[in-house]
């Protein structure tokens, strides 16, 4: 069985992660993001989400332990909203204050179809909930979908299999949010 | 994926374990307590204490309906009319988060009481995910205080046992069909109850008000579900708004209040779009609504919010 953390940052969607996850049927467990890099991965798990949460990156620039779990990952990571904002500060990109912040419903376009998108179609439906946003991805990473009012919705580094999505994969009311984290569980079960 | 069959297996048997002795369960008669209520009936039978409050802030009919529902659970029950106690404790309170707070502490004094009374050590809640999810930790913000849980007070004494914590309404409904109760499809209710969809002060009168405008909303939505018209909405109800507008009553000027109806679809409250509801099904609720509250209500508006960014419920 496939064994996926999700590391907590405070989300009100933190459990959903928790609980899409299992319903997949892997093996999965809510970590706080006060834990240390050893005492996560001392279970030998095989990805790691990094949930959004109220923390604004784009003002404060820190969430927790995950920036040592970013330096020294060798498994698959998911960040998600605050998570993947994180995420592209860690690597040397930008996150500031959206201009139009997104809450509720969106369509989401990719623009480069990878393997986290497996399935999903060029354009279908998300919801975010969020006041900053990745405004420039750091060198490493590519840009793998869009929406009207944010550019960074997905991003993927070129070497390492780390993720980062603006909008939420893990509530019932985003399309083909079930299909993402199957994607992303392939990706750790490699 | 949620097996329901398995949770009723080895919740009983958790429950066996944890809990020893007499023990008292916050009865409220949706679908979180009263799988609460039927797991722990099953699991220590007489031991268990069910106790229901009447808070004045329950919908029409409620609590009558909530009696029979004990009865018929064969249900060891306390009725507890606290209408009068709870309308004076939220005499001039505005602010939402107040009346949470003082709801929740209204009813620990209560079951504190019973407690006392029958020597019991623990309080059974149907607290679900959303419940304390929304109502904030260390790592979390507060939404809102769900009374089970932002709203309990510090220095409460009995054990609390949640049998439901990590599930969701969707799952919690899965667990009530597998028992058999009649309450699986039941809309969910909030534990402060029309207090909390009264923006303003929740006088008696004006609960008067929103418990006749939620009640029309739910009978015409579920008659109109009966024939087909739209699909069934996750909850449905009336907000009482404290802004007045003119209008005109045979010929005559007056000066009433709002109702917003609100309808959402869901699975589990985290996420949730608002209903579309047919023109001649919200022409039957506005015409409803105003002929029947006269000259206090003049004026009903729809909530075409998702959440987020809105929640369910106004307060």
């Amino acid at each position: 069985m496939v064994k996926v953390y999700v590391v907590d940052n405070g989300g009100q969607w933190t459990h959903r992660e928790w609980r899409t996850l299992r319903d997949i049927g892997v093996d999965t467990k809510i970590v706080p993001n006060t834990a240390s890099f050893e005492e996560i991965t001392k279970d030998d798990i095989d990805g790691l989400v990094l949930s959004g949460g109220a923390p604004r990156i784009a003002i404060e620039g820190s969430l927790g332990n995950c920036g040592e779990y970013l330096e020294k990952a060798v498994f698959p990571v998911l960040g998600i909203c605050a998570g993947h904002q994180f995420m592209a500060l860690f690597f040397g990109g930008e996150a500031k204050p959206s201009k139009v912040p997104e809450f509720g419903k969106m369509e989401l376009t990719i623009t480069k179809q990878d393997t986290i998108f497996d399935g999903v179609p060029k354009k279908s439906i998300v919801w975010l909930s969020h006041n900053d946003e990745v405004t420039r991805l750091p060198d490493d990473f590519e840009l793998l979908a869009s929406s009207e009012n944010c550019k960074a919705q997905a991003m993927k580094h070129n070497k390492k299999p780390f993720y980062g999505l603006q909008f939420h994969p893990e509530v019932e009311h985003t399309e083909y949010g079930r299909q993402i984290f199957e994607n992303f569980v392939k990706i750790c079960g490699k | 994926m949620f097996n329901a069959e398995k949770f009723i297996e080895e919740t009983i048997a958790k429950i066996k374990k944890d809990v020893t002795s007499k023990t008292l369960i916050a009865f409220s008669g949706g679908v979180d307590s009263t799988v609460c209520a039927a797991l722990i009936n099953r699991a220590i039978g007489k031991q268990l204490v069910t106790v229901h409050v009447n808070t004045g802030y329950m919908r029409k009919n409620e609590s009558e309906n909530v009696k029979k529902l004990m009865e018929k659970m064969r249900l060891n029950y306390h009725f507890i009319d606290a209408s009068k106690e709870f309308y004076s404790a939220l005499k001039g309170v505005e602010d939402p988060e107040k009346k949470r707070k003082i709801i929740g502490e209204k009813f620990i004094r209560i079951f504190e009481k019973v407690a006392r009374d029958e020597k019991i050590e623990y309080l059974v809640q149907g607290t679900i995910a959303p419940d304390w999810i929304e109502s904030g930790d260390t790592l979390r913000d507060t939404i809102k205080s769900h009374h089970n849980v932002g709203g309990l007070p510090k220095d409460m004494k009995l054990k609390l046992v949640e049998p439901l914590r990590d599930l969701y309404k969707d799952e919690v409904r899965k667990v009530a069909r597998a028992l058999k109760l009649p309450v699986s499809e039941k809309q969910p209710f909030p534990g402060p109850g029309l207090a909390v969809r009264i923006i303003g002060e929740a006088t008696p009168e004006r609960t008067e008000i929103v418990r006749e405008a939620c009640d029309i909303v739910e009978k015409e939505i579920e008659s109109a579900v009966e024939k087909g018209l739209m699909e069934m909405p996750w909850q449905y109800f009336a907000v009482l708004l404290p802004v007045k507008s003119v209008g005109i009553h045979g010929d005559r000027r007056v000066y009433g209040n709002v109702i917003a109806v609100r309808a959402v679809q869901s699975i589990d409250a985290m996420t949730c779009a608002f209903s579309k509801i047919p023109d001649e099904v919200m022409d039957r609720i506005s015409t409803r609504i105003t002929n029947t509250l006269k000259e206090k209500i003049n004026r009903v508006v729809y909530d075409v919010t998702n959440k987020p960014p809105s929640t369910v419920e106004w307060e």
